[in-house]
């Protein structure tokens, strides 16, 4: 019998970490008005889902299915393909940095690759609006503000996505996993 | 390819995408100046009156404005910016508006527009304000019941038209 590339057990944790991502996305409020404050939270569970289910695209599917829920939860200001694009690039951003990167339990790894990966949502962001004839957006005031507040905090998203790996690994808990494949 | 030069060349990615971004923006501002009105900067938001161009704001007019923000219903989010109010009131006179005057904000690439008497735009409490987006442009967001979901926003303003015939 072919072997599927995700086992049963793989795709419903990462289902979990989709539902977990919009959760937070509708709980969680940063009092911070600056934007893409959301990928200290956003990076963070990212992290540890493409590392809870260590195979290229994990993050990906994750960052899909997300995607899907949120377009269906009417998230997002510029409509359902926008959310559902930004959602799934933050996870395919993740991964390329990974593949290229590798162990994110590496806090300097986990960093850049939640930089990256965050920054790829402002890039839909931005591709959608340059392709629909948007005005030109304020550089100094909103644009610039704009791709550092992503960097930044994907970054600490990042960061605290390997903090959390490393917590794990000492609980054990990939030991668990192990067994649960 | 050791972990060093992996970390220098996702840096340089990053470096490379952003310059990128700011690179294509700074072109589109450049064509785009070439078709608007010589008297107006890539970015700028020209406001009409009656029709006949009468000024145009843009990033430093609107950052020394005082800050406004309100929590949206639909999101719970905080949405922070100006108060249109304010940005009209750095061009014009209050007594140059009548109650029925009508404010109109406009986004072409998004075919929105939305028409609000003065009275309404004048009444602090209905917050009708900008909010600036992620990508650096402005949206109009409101407490008033026929501008207070995203649906109803108008996003990417780029024309204010004020008619008071």
């Amino acid at each position: 019998m072919k072997t599927r590339y995700f086992s049963t057990f793989q795709l419903f944790l990462m289902t979990l970490f989709a539902v977990l991502i919009v959760v937070a996305k509708i709980a969680l409020r940063l009092p911070l008005q600056l934007s893409g404050h959301s990928g200290v939270f956003w990076m963070a569970i990212i992290i540890v889902g493409s590392r809870v289910v260590p195979k290229i695209g994990s993050a990906s599917l994750i960052g899909l299915l997300s995607g899907i829920l949120a377009s269906f939860l009417g998230l997002g200001d510029f409509g359902a393909i926008n959310t559902l694009l930004s959602y799934t690039m933050i996870g395919v951003g993740t991964d390329l940095a990974l593949l290229l990167l590798g162990n994110p339990e590496n806090l300097f790894v986990a960093g850049i690759a939640g930089a990256l990966g965050h920054f790829c949502k402002f890039l839909v962001k931005w591709a959608f609006g340059a392709i629909t004839g948007a005005p030109v957006g304020f550089i100094a005031l909103g644009l610039a503000k704009a791709i550092v507040g992503y960097i930044v905090f994907g970054a600490i998203g990042g960061i605290l996505g390997g903090l959390t790996l490393i917590a794990l690994r000492k609980a054990g808990y990939f030991k668990y996993l192990q067994e649960k494949k | 390819m050791n972990q060093k030069v992996r970390v220098i060349i996702a840096i340089v990615i990053i470096i490379v995408l952003v310059g990128a971004v700011i690179g294509i923006e700074y072109l589109r501002g450049q064509q785009i100046a070439a078709q608007i009105d010589a008297s107006l900067e890539p970015g700028d938001i020209p406001v009409y009156w009656n029709g006949n161009l009468r000024a145009a704001f843009s990033p430093t007019d609107i950052d020394n404005l005082p800050p406004a923000s309100f929590q949206d219903a639909e999101e719970g989010k905080t949405q922070d910016g100006w108060l249109l109010k304010d940005v009209i009131m750095i061009y014009f006179n209050e007594n140059q508006f009548k109650d029925d005057t009508i404010i109109k904000v406009i986004s072409t690439s998004r075919e929105k527009s939305v028409d609000l008497t003065w009275e309404e735009v004048a009444n602090t409490e209905n917050m009708v304000m900008f909010d600036l987006s992620g990508r650096g442009t402005l949206k109009l967001v409101s407490l008033l019941e026929r501008l207070d979901v995203r649906d109803e926003w108008i996003q990417d303003v780029d024309r204010i038209e004020i008619n008071t015939r």
